[in-house]
């Protein structure tokens, strides 16, 4: 796709997350933090879909078990990544150029921690595949199967992780401009007949 | 961080002004919310956003920003 054509969708992306979807959802930290603990979830899901598929390999009940994992999953996920993306009104999924010098410095924040966080799941899950290894033996094969949903699983994380730290580590947002107004007018019109600063 | 803390007088010169933060934030190219957190202190902007302001309201830099907390209003000796 050309840059061009992304143009339209870059700009309804960066209106869409401008708007206040459900700002009751994200209104405070301890609500933005359970926001990113149910995406978090969401992406427990996917890794236990990938457990599940290991562990009771190519079994009728197991694709049941499966299926219905991936389908709580996408309700839960959508919502969530939705919700997230409008809390912090697209600090990780705009693009630079959209953001501000604020939101590159948060966005270059989160992306180092969920990079931290990404290498130590990395190392869990290689560690976890070292062992399994050593205890079923040298015959042993991870099936296709399960590569495939921990692929899955390890890129939705990848692509989700600044998301959700972004939104658990974004402080409150300043009030809106009609309270302060309402405030400064309430407390007697303002400063206009006070000496002007610097003048 | 709080070693690094920049105040700043954006909220009184705003007022002053008469100008609101989505107007501010417009006429700088940041985001609203940006202004924000510059006016509790919670950002402490760039060089470049900082010579912005103080171009917009027309003053010095040093009108606007400082290392020490400024003065309360009525507290400067007579």
């Amino acid at each position: 796709m050309t840059d061009g054509r992304k143009a339209p969708w870059r700009i309804s992306q960066a209106e869409a997350v401008q708007m206040d979807i459900l700002p009751g959802w994200y209104a405070t930290r301890g609500r933005r933090r359970l926001l990113a603990a149910t995406g978090a979830f969401s992406l427990g899901l996917a890794w236990a879909m990938a457990g599940v598929v290991w562990v009771a390999g190519p079994d009728e009940g197991a694709r049941w078990i499966v299926l219905t994992l991936l389908a709580v999953m996408l309700v839960i996920y959508l919502p969530a990544v939705t919700l997230m993306n409008v809390a912090t009104r697209g600090m990780t999924a705009l693009t630079e150029r959209n953001l501000d010098e604020r939101q590159v410095g948060e966005r270059l924040r989160a992306t180092a921690v969920a990079h931290r966080l990404m290498t130590r799941l990395l190392a869990a899950l290689a560690c976890l595949t070292l062992v399994v290894g050593l205890l079923r033996g040298r015959e042993h094969m991870v099936p296709g199967s399960t590569l495939l949903y921990l692929s899955l699983a390890v890129a939705l994380t990848h692509f989700v992780l600044p998301l959700i730290v972004s939104c658990w580590r974004m402080p409150d947002p300043p009030p809106d401009d009609e309270d302060e107004d309402e405030r400064s007018s309430s407390a007697g019109g303002g400063a206009a007949g006070a000496p002007g600063i610097g003048a | 961080m709080s070693s690094e803390e920049v105040h700043n007088r954006i909220p009184m010169l705003r007022a002053e002004r008469g100008v609101s933060r989505k107007e501010l934030a417009t006429a700088l190219g940041v985001h609203y919310q940006t202004i924000g957190y510059l006016e509790r202190g919670e950002y402490s902007p760039s060089l470049y956003l900082a010579l912005r302001i103080a171009e917009y309201f027309e003053v010095p830099m040093e009108v606007v920003f400082s290392l020490k907390p400024f003065p309360r209003l009525g507290s400067e000796p007579k």
